[in-house]
């Protein structure tokens, strides 16, 4: 077990080195002229040299690229050339949001998508064609168009929660809840119709097999047959999906942290992204990469606790 | 049974708690009574290092915590502040400025001409944006505790106004040397950026300074500047009542704005419209010829295109010069009045009755209108516009210059002497092939060095001959509009993006 996360932290490591070098390239590439998209149309062309200068702007990619890697090395990932903010500041003081709208939407995902499967491959006729409906809307219609919908009627009119804004769980559990309901629906809605698609089959699939013959023969009721026996079969292929689309939600975050002017990673991403802030995107690459190679890390681990046969030696 | 009376124990729960969560995150008419102002920005700080700071749509953040030399009205008069008196030598190249003597930085330093004078070199060396409003600043010197003297380099007719933006933002010297001079700012302004509450990029508080020395310019106890970049989540804040004044998202919105109980502040601050930068047709011959930039002043319908584009807020010009400015003349915007015939037989006279191919950028952040417009009202009179867009690299390749003409919208600065060295004079940053005209040069000369009677005649006779000779083809000043609510005034201040802080106030 020990041998299998260290193999799969050298080899996330490799990974963050190959992406941060990447993204550092096309940045360089596509960025333009960054100092004059930070000091604007009123600065002459001196005070934009002096300003590329000052960044370092004016110097090889190579050199530059190397400078940046080495101070990431130290821990030391610069200041946002927009903003003047610590990168490390600016990343770990999001990261927390980001982290509680995507969390709540897989857990949201989870469990509708989990009792939607269920109940669909459970009961079938009716049940099963409305649920498949459901997921098929989840799938067509947009995020960000839900996302709207949703601060229209339960922001706007009926005023029950907030259109814009985020509360920190710490200073005010009613605030949080009223600045992440929208924003984890409106996250969770695409994931719950590919989720529930996912747990549908595979509990059918499980249904169908001798073992759950012979629970039901021996006298189990039908609900400790599927929620004990078929749910943990049917839980490897849910739980791959599922951890997609965790990944999937962080860039989802994107749209939805913007709609919802919510403090996140997603919403500065944008914004440092548009700008060229190449100190902060890169942060914001090695951070998101992170939480990647860990959920996928986590998410093996509990494929083997679900399933033995997949149990790692 | 007991299942379900568990769940709605639940439900009930979280109920009360999202209906205490409305009372307690408060609506903005509880937050101005206790008074909170509420203020959405649509851009979050650059820096708060005086040295380097933004102006315009940041000037809220700077005058949160920074007091400036001089001080400007709404309409741009410039009045005391740190300064109390000033006086300049004969040919206006020393500026004396006489300092309050009463004055403290938030840590405890007091206010001096030395920290004054360090402030200004520090500015004029920085990497500000708009550092060149003290490019003509030679020295700054104190000479007692109370009395700073500015040497220039030559006469600057501008720089008492240039003292009352970014280029007068005074800090305390002793936070020169801070690592965190960019993000937790030491000033003596009516307000302190609480560093604790602030997310920077998101939302920055501001708690009054109880020991201000104009105690009359502080209204609110807590000021929350909350940055909405995206122009549906600023709408959805203002329409939820989540701010008490708030740059408008766009024209668009108004109606919207104004059913949600909000009331508009507006004014204009940029003209929008074509430079015909290539005047001496170094690129494209064809704007070298007077008669063929007129003819493409006579090809636009500018009240169509005020109403297409600008939602008919805003008003049709032909001039660049503002309607504050000595020079303008309000029948300059009915020179070119639009008329395809007369165009057509000025590219005729020209050389160029068979049109010729002008090539210009389009960029999405103006949206794909004007472009459209500009397209089909220049191809009735035979000019075929060719636009490349160069995406985040509009500006950079603007001003480098790769195109011989442009559509842009463009400040009206609070001076005619900004105006003119932003817009006009040979190193203008936005006469990007520094064309030259003799005449034009004779009229800046006499702006900068005559008397005022005779520098207000050549604003006058600038602005006439740019109009004649066509070296811009502006359509209209767009409203430029601020929101409040019911219990938020505001006045607009010429020349700036968003009113000056000090002029939001409680209505009461």
């Amino acid at each position: 077990m020990i041998k299998f996360i260290v193999r799969r932290l050298i080899s996330g490591a490799v990974l963050l080195f190959l992406i941060s070098t990447i993204s550092y390239v096309l940045l360089y590439l596509g960025g333009g002229d960054i100092a004059r998209r930070i000091l604007g149309q009123t600065a002459t062309a001196q005070t934009v040299a002096d300003k590329a200068h000052v960044l370092g702007l004016d110097r090889p990619l190579f050199v530059q690229y190397s400078d940046w890697l080495s101070h990431a090395l130290s821990g030391n990932l610069g200041e946002s050339w927009f903003t003047g903010q610590p990168v490390t500041i600016a990343i770990t003081s999001r990261v927390a949001v980001t982290l509680s709208l995507v969390l709540g939407a897989t857990l949201l995902t989870a469990v509708i998508s989990i009792a939607l499967g269920v109940w669909a491959a459970v009961r079938r006729g009716w049940v099963d064609r409305v649920v498949q409906f459901i997921s098929v809307l989840g799938f067509a219609v947009p995020g960000f168009l839900i996302a709207l919908g949703l601060v229209i009627v339960f922001a706007l009119n009926l005023r029950w929660f907030k259109p814009t804004g985020y509360v920190n769980l710490t200073d005010s559990f009613p605030g949080w809840l009223a600045t992440v309901t929208l924003p984890v629906i409106a996250l969770a809605v695409g994931g719950i119709a590919g989720v529930a698609q996912q747990v549908r089959g595979s509990v059918i699939d499980a249904l169908r097999q001798d073992y759950v013959r012979t629970l039901r023969s021996r006298g189990l009721s039908q609900n400790r047959v599927v929620f004990k026996h078929v749910l943990r079969n049917a839980g490897g292929p849910a739980l791959a999906v599922l951890s997609l689309q965790f990944v999937g939600l962080l860039g989802g975050a994107v749209i939805v942290e913007q709609i919802f002017a919510i403090p996140g990673l997603g919403q500065v991403a944008v914004t440092a992204t548009s700008q060229g802030d190449i100190p902060l995107v890169m942060g914001l690459v090695l951070a998101t990469a992170i939480i990647v190679v860990i959920v996928n890390l986590v998410i093996d681990l509990l494929q083997g606790w679900l399933n033995p046969k997949v149990r790692l030696s | 049974m007991f299942r379900w009376k568990r769940l709605t124990a639940v439900a009930a729960v979280v109920a009360l708690g999202l209906t205490g969560c409305s009372a307690a995150g408060g609506d903005s008419s509880s937050d101005t009574a206790s008074q909170t102002l509420n203020l959405g920005v649509i851009v979050p700080a650059t820096t708060f290092s005086a040295a380097d700071a933004n102006w315009a749509n940041e000037s809220p953040y700077m005058q949160a915590v920074y007091d400036t030399v001089l001080k400007a009205d709404p309409d741009g008069t410039v009045e005391p502040n740190l300064a109390t008196k000033w006086s300049y030598n004969s040919d206006k190249t020393e500026l004396t400025l006489t300092l309050r003597t009463d004055v403290k930085f938030t840590d405890g330093t007091k206010l001096d001409a030395d920290a004054v004078a360090q402030n200004l070199l520090r500015f004029r060396d920085g990497v500000s944006p708009n550092k060149s409003l003290l490019a003509s600043l030679k020295d700054a010197t104190a000479v007692d505790d109370k009395t700073v003297k500015l040497t220039l380099t030559d006469s600057d007719p501008a720089l008492l106004t240039s003292l009352t933006q970014n280029a007068g933002l005074i800090e305390s010297p002793k936070a020169f040397s801070n690592k965190d001079l960019k993000t937790n700012p030491v000033g003596s302004g009516p307000y302190t950026l609480d560093t604790k509450k602030t997310v920077v990029g998101t939302s920055y508080v501001f708690e009054k300074n109880t020991k201000y020395w104009n105690p009359s310019a502080v209204h609110y106890g807590t000021i929350v500047m909350k940055v909405y970049q995206d122009p549906t989540a600023m709408l959805n804040a203002i329409k939820g009542g989540q701010v008490n004044a708030a740059n408008t998202p766009n024209n668009n919105s108004i109606d919207e704005i104004k059913a949600s109980g909000f009331t508009i502040v507006n004014g204009e601050l940029n003209w929008e419209g074509l430079l015909l930068f290539d005047r001496g047709g170094t690129m494209n011959p064809a704007l070298g010829n007077v008669k063929v930039r007129q003819a493409i002043n006579y090809a636009f319908d500018r009240p169509a295109l005020l109403k297409t584009i600008g939602q008919g807020y805003g008003t049709v010009t032909e001039q660049i010069f503002p309607p504050s400015s000595v020079g303008f003349d309000k029948s300059l915007d009915t020179h070119y009045t639009y008329d395809v015939k007369k165009a057509k037989e000025l590219m005729a006279e020209a050389g160029y009755a068979d049109g010729f191919t002008l090539n210009m950028p389009s960029s999405a952040f103006f949206g794909t209108a004007p472009f459209s417009l500009l397209q089909q009202q220049l191809k009735e009179i035979g000019i075929t516009v060719k636009y490349t867009d160069p995406g985040n690299n509009f500006i950079p390749d603007v001003l480098a210059p790769k195109y011989p003409a442009i559509l842009m919208v463009l400040q009206q600065d609070p001076t005619d002497w900004q105006l003119i060295n932003f817009q006009i004079a040979p190193k203008a940053s936005w006469n990007p092939f520094h064309y030259e005209d003799p005449k034009v040069n004779e009229f800046i000369d006499t702006i900068h060095h005559g008397s005022k009677a005779d520098s207000d005649a050549a604003v006058k006779d600038l602005n006439a001959y740019l109009v004649d000779q066509a070296w811009f083809a502006p359509w209209f000043r767009p409203a430029s509009n601020f929101t409040v609510d019911g219990n938020t005034a505001a006045v607009f201040q010429t020349g700036n993006a968003v009113p000056y802080l000090w002029n939001i106030k409680p209505k009461s």
